[in-house]
């Protein structure tokens, strides 16, 4: 890989955000982190061409998965994102239509996500 | 004009943040906080930081109406749709079309409602009663509660679906007691305020150890009893009485949102904004920071019997219990009561033996 793609992982669970780090980081992006979708909008509004592809938890304090969802598809609609969800249809639903590209239910296989992550990348770079 | 956001403290300068952040959106936001917080402020203040604010802003209280009145309030109705609809009227929905809605203590709304709502913030249409035609709306909603929602999710009674259509973004005010150093700037605020507003009055500021001991006050009314204290020391302008004159002994801290006991909202003026021994007693079964109406429909002796005596009841089984060590046929014996009895009251009950 000559440009490492570039990541932003969203998830109030520390766990699962440091879990994530590592995976992602030793399968060769550069990922960024944060713990809820106010922490993840400030660090788009900061760096609004950076990342490649958005993960992000549903549920969440102050900002929600389905809120930063539709915020970054009206400011950045070329942004792909991936959105998980531990907590029933509901918010997979609302995720779908906020239009984020792909709704995962957890517990997830790093592996699949990982996949799901370059097809997403790739797809994009396709069009461009 | 709205009120500002006052405060110091990181919890609301995070608020006035995500404001910023989010006020032109217009997704949904839930706004909770125990009693008198400041949840209309906050709702005030994302309508004035928004691209809205040249619109109506709608409030509405979906507490302080019987179901059948919230409904026409909210979609409006059709000339003849019922007895002594003389004339056409809108409702809230139109009114507040491309403004602001304000839903005030959503967690009372009735569950038949809130199955109308949620069509309506799915679809974007509403029908006024009466009428066949669905209107499209373009209101922002934002909805405010001091319910634990995700405890009435579990009780059956709010709808997990609708909460998470409102739950987009969600705006948590902490309780005065957690955001000591705001207290400063608020007595501030609501000093010249009320200056102004009263110019003959007698108050004074509080000098710094009447301001300490104002700090560590717990204000289990926040806000709102805060600014009933600074509106009576106009009159009294005496900070020692009114010191004094704060509950002391039985200041219960609200441990969930169903047991406050909201002391300005009984709404009969300065000398009763706080709580005697009688109404601490009444809201540790009734929920009293409703308005009048939705407390008098609540207020049932006989309900409020059959709680306060499982309550005694589960706590005399449990002492019986322990004293004999957990041996249920003796318990029951001496509590004169059948094992069978026992049994159904301990699981009615959830008592059940230290593990």
């Amino acid at each position: 890989m000559t440009e490492s793609n570039r990541l932003l992982i969203v998830d109030d669970n520390e766990d699962i955000l440091s879990t994530f780090y590592e995976f992602f980081n030793s399968m060769g992006y550069e990922v960024k982190t944060a713990v809820d979708g106010f922490a993840a909008l400030k660090l788009l509004r900061d760096k609004s061409n950076f990342f490649d592809c958005l993960i992000t938890d549903l549920v969440m304090p102050n900002i929600s998965g389905v809120g930063l969802i539709s915020i970054v598809k009206k400011e950045y609609p070329h942004l792909k994102i991936i959105a998980m969800t531990g907590y029933g249809d509901q918010p997979g639903a609302l995720a779908s239509e906020a239009k984020a590209d792909v709704v995962l239910f957890k517990p997830i296989d790093l592996f699949k996500i990982e996949n799901t992550v370059s097809e997403l990348i790739n797809q994009e770079k396709e069009i461009q | 004009m709205s009120t500002p956001l006052i405060g110091v403290s990181k919890s609301i300068l995070k608020i006035k943040e995500l404001i910023n952040h989010v006020a032109n959106t217009c997704l949904n936001v839930l706004i909770t906080g125990e009693t008198g917080v400041g949840k209309e402020v906050v709702a005030q203040n994302l309508y004035a930081e928004s691209a809205r604010n040249t619109q109506n802003f709608v409030k509405i209280n979906c507490a302080a109406l019987p179901e059948t009145l919230l409904e026409s309030e909210l979609y409006g109705y059709e000339k003849g749709a019922f007895t002594g609809a003389h004339k056409k009227r809108p409702g809230k929905f139109q009114t507040a079309d491309k403004g602001v809605l304000f839903l005030d203590e959503i967690g009372d709304m009735p569950m038949a409602l809130q199955s109308k709502m949620l069509h309506v913030l799915q679809s974007g249409e509403f029908s006024p009663l009466g009428s066949d035609h669905e209107f499209k709306t373009d209101v922002w909603v934002i909805a405010a509660t001091n319910h634990n929602l995700e405890k009435s999710i579990a009780q059956k009674t709010f709808r997990e679906d609708l909460f998470y259509r409102l739950n987009i973004i969600k705006i948590e005010i902490p309780p005065l007691r957690e955001r000591k150093e705001d207290i400063p700037s608020l007595i501030e605020y609501y000093f010249r305020l009320y200056s102004s507003e009263y110019p003959n009055n007698n108050g004074s500021k509080p000098g710094s150890d009447i301001l300490e001991k104002l700090c560590n006050y717990p204000w289990p009314g926040n806000v709102r009893q805060l600014q009933n204290c600074i509106k009576k020391q106009m009159i009294l302008n005496s900070w020692e009485k009114i010191l004094e004159e704060l509950p002391k002994d039985q200041i219960q801290i609200p441990v969930a949102p169903q047991f406050e006991t909201s002391y300005q909202s009984q709404q009969h003026g300065i000398n009763n904004a706080f709580p005697t021994d009688r109404t601490s007693i009444i809201s540790q079964f009734v929920d009293l920071s409703t308005s009048s109406d939705k407390l008098f429909e609540d207020i049932s002796l006989k309900k409020i019997k059959k709680l306060a005596s499982d309550r005694v009841e589960k706590e005399v089984i449990a002492f019986v219990l322990e004293k004999v060590g957990w041996n249920r046929s003796r318990a029951a014996k001496i509590l004169k009561i059948s094992y069978k009895t026992l049994l159904y009251k301990m699981d009615e009950f959830e008592v059940s033996p230290p593990r």
